[in-house]
């Protein structure tokens, strides 16, 4: 199995490099490629087995732009054929149309996806999520946390392809259940952090979607265990979403 | 009508003082936010004294301004500061009520703030630092603080130009603050303990600000801290107007180099991140003009507060009490590297799960894969015990680390920890706290001091 990781020296916040130290853990085989700013991808060459891209700062947002607009055909063509891609938090704005500031500023996206993301710095958003992975016959619970100064709207809500039906939290945008954002393989969601790590059903799923096969995880029983706390304590009424 | 609701906030929270004594209640905060609730520009219109110093930072600000208070005490000088409440805008506000007379006007000719970074936009307007020190800016709270570009990109923009700033050579981020202010810089020369590359799982400046190439260190300390520079253009760290070097831990000394001499001062703590702290005070008083002689003194008579480190020597064992700040992963690190280097045997005691967070929610455990927890993965540690809320997710943080099965004890509740401890001859036991459970450690270590004193009397191990 191939990983490519974009960017990882600014697509870092938040332990989310940890998403693919878990996967290398758990299958130690795995040939984990980290494509800085200054390279070419290898996905322009290659078509890796999985392609991650974690969450960064608002500046970095600009350079990874300004960065795969230069290979935005390639892109479309690798989510076109079912390469998996995995993009967590603000990553997945990137891929949408814009994002408009409230202090007035657009930035243009690559516009893989009719998603428009709305952003006010001085106001963070934070929750923690619970959610349903449905495919076919799979369905997963997925459980993270949400920590952002943006939300992201669908042009035409009817056209919207989402990743995970929401339980608690907040979906793409506080109004929608839908949450993150699917096409083919092309998987992106605001949850942060290092959500493989967190969420091991998911894992095990990815990598079969990356032609790993009854994967055992890296401690998975002591990950499950973690696992089955959250989604009790998440499920449970009681407990407070929101920061 | 500003000027009129200052006058009643003021009346307000002098009552709200009255009535705090008289029904024995702290409320440290609470004059404060009674003034902001009434006239939000409170800060603006209530006295200040004729010269302000502002330390601020990730890390290491309330040491700074600790360490800065205490020397001035021994000139006899007790500036009116916050160091008895917050760091946000209530607390400025009340300290600045507490010392003003009726009249809004202040007693006091010199003020020594601490001020939570995320809160200058709050307090800048209204407050102009003649002098301010920015220790660090790292990663911190991720609900609150986002990331540390995001910081630094809030002190940018609020910072009165006017304020000489007093920063971390050493620090990038810090570095990238308010760059129109005139400022002076501290750092550290290399170390014998530095690395040629960044082993931390954080490592926020990476890249060239300027052409975008990865950065490369003449030495790195941790994470970001260390001498930078660009292979491709040429960009470098700023040179230090106030070098630490010589660092002697035997001594605990370190010698500060200035462009026309130099002195030695006594450390209060063998940690890198106190270093800075001692470092960043002697440039401080430096600048206000205090020679080396007088500032020698000041730092051989002082000592760090008990609420952050503090020792307990019990029949040959020695318990240490450690705050590791809740949901910080830099400051988390820290004590992990810390607790690596000493010698000795050692257990730990985990227990800086955000106790706030488990009463209205559940604690954001993302900042536990942000925090070196691999430095735990050692041969003289031979205990790690975990406990609280989060007991599960530091468990398995812990085995992803690489720290072995057989050496994670697990617990629900912090005070039965004591019981997972093995306490071997000449043992060395860490309880970290954190920021809100600090009287729970000290309950944890009054539990493990009757243990190791029933051992020695011939009880049950």
């Amino acid at each position: 199995m191939k990983i490519e990781v974009l960017f990882p020296e600014i697509c870092n916040l938040y332990g989310e490099l940890w998403n693919v130290s878990f996967l290398k853990q758990s299958c130690p085989d795995a040939d984990v490629i980290e494509t800085s700013l200054t390279d070419e991808p290898l996905f322009v060459s290659e078509t890796p087995d999985l392609i991650y891209m974690g969450t960064m700062s608002e500046n970095s947002q600009l350079l990874v732009i300004d960065k795969l607009k230069n290979y935005k055909q390639r892109i479309q063509d690798l989510i076109d054929k079912g390469t998996v891609f995995l993009m967590t938090g603000n990553a997945l704005e990137i891929f949408g149309k814009r994002i408009e500031d409230k202090d007035g500023t657009v930035v243009e996206c690559l516009g893989f996806f009719d998603t428009y993301a709305l952003r006010d710095m001085r106001n963070r958003f934070n929750s923690l999520y619970i959610g349903d992975f449905k495919e076919n016959e799979k369905d997963i619970r997925i459980v993270g946390f949400k920590s952002q100064f943006t939300h992201s709207y669908w042009e035409d809500e009817n056209s919207a392809e989402s990743l995970i039906t929401t339980e608690r939290g907040p979906g793409l945008n506080p109004d929608i259940k839908g949450e993150g954002i699917r096409k083919n393989n092309f998987m992106a969601t605001y949850i942060i952090g290092p959500i493989l790590a967190l969420n091991p059903p998911f894992t095990k799923y990815l990598l079969e979607k990356c032609g790993v096969s009854n994967a055992e995880l890296a401690f998975e029983t002591a990950a499950m265990d973690a696992y089955n706390a959250r989604v009790a304590e998440y499920s449970d009424p009681s407990t407070g979403f929101y920061y | 009508m500003g000027k009129l609701r200052f006058w009643i906030a003021l009346a307000a929270a002098k009552l709200s003082i009255i009535a705090l004594k008289i029904t024995k209640h702290n409320g440290t905060n609470f004059p404060g936010v009674i003034a902001l609730r009434i006239c939000p520009q409170f800060i603006k219109y209530i006295g200040k004294p004729e010269k302000i110093i502002a330390v601020t930072g990730t890390n290491g600000k309330t040491t700074v301004c600790n360490l800065i208070l205490d020397a001035l005490a021994m000139e006899g000088i007790h500036p009116v500061n916050n160091r008895m409440g917050s760091n946000i805008n209530t607390g400025i506000a009340t300290s600045l009520i507490q010392s003003s007379g009726i009249t809004g006007r202040c007693r006091h000719k010199l003020g020594v703030f601490e001020i939570d970074e995320r809160s200058a936009l709050r307090i800048f307007p209204y407050l102009v630092p003649d002098h301010m020190v920015v220790t660090n800016l790292s990663r911190d709270s991720i609900m609150r603080n986002g990331h540390p570009e995001y910081i630094s990109g809030i002190l940018t923009k609020y910072i009165p130009k006017s304020t000489k700033l007093i920063m971390n050579a050493d620090d990038l981020i810090c570095c990238s603050v308010a760059p129109e202010n005139e400022c002076v810089y501290f750092g550290i020369e290399k170390m014998d303990t530095d690395l040629d590359h960044c082993e931390n799982l954080i490592q926020d400046f990476q890249i060239c600000p300027k052409c975008h190439h990865k950065l490369e260190y003449e030495y790195v300390r941790y994470s970001h801290i260390g001498k930078a520079y660009c292979p491709e253009c040429g960009f470098r760290a700023p040179d230090y107007d106030y070098a630490g070097c010589n660092a002697d831990m035997d001594k605990m000394t370190i010698e500060v180099r200035e462009k026309d001499g130099s002195a030695e001062y006594k450390l209060l703590n063998d940690s890198v991140f106190n270093i800075y702290n001692v470092v960043a005070a002697v440039t401080l008083f430096r600048q206000l003009g205090y020679s080396r002689e007088k500032i020698q003194y000041f730092f051989s008579n002082m000592n760090i507060v008990g609420s952050r480190y503090d020792t307990r020597e019990i029949d040959g064992r020695v318990v240490h009490l450690m705050l590791a700040k809740d949901k910080n992963a830099f400051a988390g690190s820290r004590v992990f590297e810390y607790i690596s280097h000493t010698p000795g045997k050692k257990e730990v005691i985990i227990m800086n799960s955000c106790q706030g967070d488990a009463v209205h929610w559940s604690e954001n455990i993302c900042w536990l894969y942000d925090c070196d927890f691999e430095f735990l993965n050692s041969d003289d540690i031979i205990n790690v015990v975990v406990c609280g809320p989060r007991v599960r997710d530091y468990r398995f943080r812990l085995l992803l680390a690489g720290v072995p099965e057989e050496k994670i004890s697990f617990t629900e509740k912090e005070l039965d920890t004591p019981e997972e401890l093995l306490l071997p001859d000449n043992d060395n036991v860490y309880i970290l706290y954190g920021t809100d459970s600090i009287k729970l450690g000290r309950d944890v270590a009054d539990k493990i001091e009757k243990k190791i004193r029933d051992i020695n009397e011939g009880g049950v191990k």
